[in-house]
């Protein structure tokens, strides 16, 4: 193939970058500065940086009480993400009566959006008196049908004589998937554990419908309510969502790796 | 001796299907708990008059005839949606355009990569209040380089305004999930066996040709899983909404999600919003099957959820 000069290529994504980044960059300068483009002239770094917004956003808010209970949240619903789609995930790699019957209908499930069914699942989770609780808040994102099928697509990548091999050793089959077949999918795990953390870490509608104490609010509740009553052009506002989105970028670009190799096994076998 | 063994395999077997329906009760447990009998109770619901204080009452057709006659935003927010909707192919060429450029061997494509997919993971209400700065009358970035530029002399109120209000939760929309349609369409473009350009440019076909002839029919199934993504996030994207305007002005960027949740949590009409519900989950299912049926059934296959 005939060769391009590289320059233009660079100039275009040069160009996404910057957009996709200084709304990044402008928010994190405006929480360490509290200036905003009032300041002449307007300048990209923070001229005397300081973090008192963010010592702020601690003791004005109960910013405490949100992170642990948006951990707690998120904590739950990993780690019943990573058992239960696992579990559905093996299940579907082997043969049974109604095999078809039972991935069609995760299929279809996928298909409704779990917007559309917020009113009557706000009326069940109320008759099951977890309204205003960490499990009413998990409960309906525990288990996340994307994921059950990059499990399915990364156990059968796996050589059925390892588990044959396991199976006339006598291993029981929830030990096969312990001990073989989750120590060889880490790729899936790692999508997985990317996936329901941002999902749980950042809903919002769910939360906003079933939560009705302070006490019990997440993260993305607390900033919503903080925009409501503090002047929007405060540094605190943005040192709350440098703050909040921390920890979701953090993961990602620790993670990235695996978590494309998962989904790209998910895509191309789903 | 024969029959022993068949039996030890039955057995067998039926403790092996015992556990396969073990492992999937979990799953099959949340899903039609919070999936199928939610669809189905909205569907009763639609049909009742019904309060969370007094009895049921069967309604008939009732709340189908106010919202389809008498419920002008009804209408107003249905546009909006489907104006949401349809700016989905506008991001997605943009993204089909940074992933081929981040497909070629230039230095630093892991960066570049990185950087386009960073505003994915971050949480939507956050990035709703990053763009509602953004587009703040007085002290808006944007605003700002408008004035600076000499295009305009006054700030603009972008988000007051009744017309640009709605584009410009959509640019907002289109930034947040560009990086996701990237990555699924990159993984598409380094599936494409590099043989086939060669063989291509041998027979003398221009790289013009060679795009319109080999990368976007090998592309068509992730395009469309892109466009399903899409329509998913025009009926789902409420975070954002909520955040930047509220719906308003005037229910100028109200879409289908935002009304349904006022109307049932502020308003307290749960019947009516389940009506609405109904409609909305109608409408989407029905382009969803379009859309896969125009992608030869592969889009249902891979689709991701939100």
């Amino acid at each position: 193939m005939r060769q391009y000069p590289r320059w233009p290529i660079h100039l275009i994504l040069l160009v996404v970058s910057a957009l996709m980044l200084i709304p990044f960059v402008w928010v994190l300068k405006t929480s360490l500065s509290g200036e905003n483009i009032f300041s002449y002239p307007p300048s990209l770094l923070p001229r005397d940086p300081h973090l008192f917004f963010y010592v702020d956003v601690w003791y004005t808010i109960p910013f405490f009480r949100y992170l642990v209970n948006s951990a707690v949240v998120s904590a739950i619903v990993v780690a019943a993400n990573i058992v239960f789609n696992s579990m559905a995930g093996y299940a579907l790699t082997r043969n049974f009566p109604a095999k078809r019957a039972m991935i069609l209908l995760f299929l279809s499930c996928m298909m409704i959006p779990f917007q559309v069914t917020i009113i009557p699942a706000y009326l069940i989770t109320k008759k099951m008196a977890l309204l205003n609780s960490y499990l009413g808040m998990a409960l309906p994102v525990c288990s996340t049908i994307i994921c059950i099928f990059v499990f399915k697509a990364s156990f059968e990548a796996i050589p059925k004589s390892l588990i044959d091999a396991a199976r006339i050793d006598g291993l029981p089959e929830w030990r096969i998937v312990l001990r073989i077949l989750l120590p060889l999918s880490k790729s899936a795990i790692a999508t997985n554990v990317i996936l329901a953390f941002i999902w749980s870490w950042n809903n919002f509608l769910w939360p906003l419908v079933i939560i009705r104490d302070q006490e019990m609010q997440t993260l993305p509740l607390g900033l919503s309510r903080f925009l409501t009553v503090v002047e929007d052009t405060t540094g605190a506002l943005y040192a709350f969502c440098i703050m909040v989105l921390l920890p979701g970028l953090i993961l990602f670009l620790l993670a990235q790796k695996e978590f494309i190799a998962g989904l790209t096994t998910g895509a191309a076998k789903g | 001796m024969a029959f022993a063994n068949l039996d030890f395999f039955k057995r067998d077997r039926t403790r092996q299907l015992f556990l396969i329906w073990f492992f999937l009760a979990p799953s099959l447990i949340i899903f039609t708990l919070y999936r199928i009998i939610p669809l189905c109770w909205n569907g009763i619901l639609s049909f009742q008059f019904w309060s969370p204080f007094g009895e049921s009452k069967f309604a008939g057709l009732h709340h189908y005839e106010e919202m389809f006659f008498f419920d002008e935003v009804f209408w107003q927010v249905l546009g909006n949606t489907v104006l949401l909707m349809a700016s989905a192919p506008i991001g997605i060429a943009l993204a089909l355009l940074i992933a081929i450029l981040v497909d070629t061997r230039i230095r630093g494509r892991n960066v570049y990569r990185t950087i386009v997919f960073m505003s994915y993971p971050v949480m939507t209400v956050a990035v709703g209040i990053i763009w509602q700065w953004l587009y703040n009358e007085k002290v808006g970035l944007i605003n700002y380089v408008l004035i600076s530029l000499g295009i305009i002399e006054k700030g603009i109120p972008f988000l007051g305004h009744f017309g640009l209000a709605l584009p410009c939760v959509i640019l907002a929309s289109i930034w947040q999930v560009i990086g996701f349609y990237m990555i699924i369409l990159l993984t598409g473009l380094q599936n494409i066996e590099p043989a086939l350009y060669e063989v291509a440019a041998v027979d003398g076909a221009g790289s013009w040709m060679r795009f319109w002839k080999i990368t976007l029919p090998l592309l068509k199934p992730l395009l469309f899983l892109c466009f399903v993504i899409g329509i998913i996030n025009s009926f789902t994207s409420f975070d954002l909404i909520f955040v930047m305007t509220q719906g308003g002005p005037a229910h100028a960027t109200d879409l289908l999600i935002t009304r349904i949740y006022t109307v049932a949590f502020k308003l307290s009409k749960f019947d009516y919003a389940a009506a609405m519900t109904v409609a909305n989950f109608l409408f989407f299912l029905g382009l969803t099957l379009l859309a896969n049926k125009l992608s030869g059934g592969e889009a249902g296959a891979v689709e991701t959820e939100r």
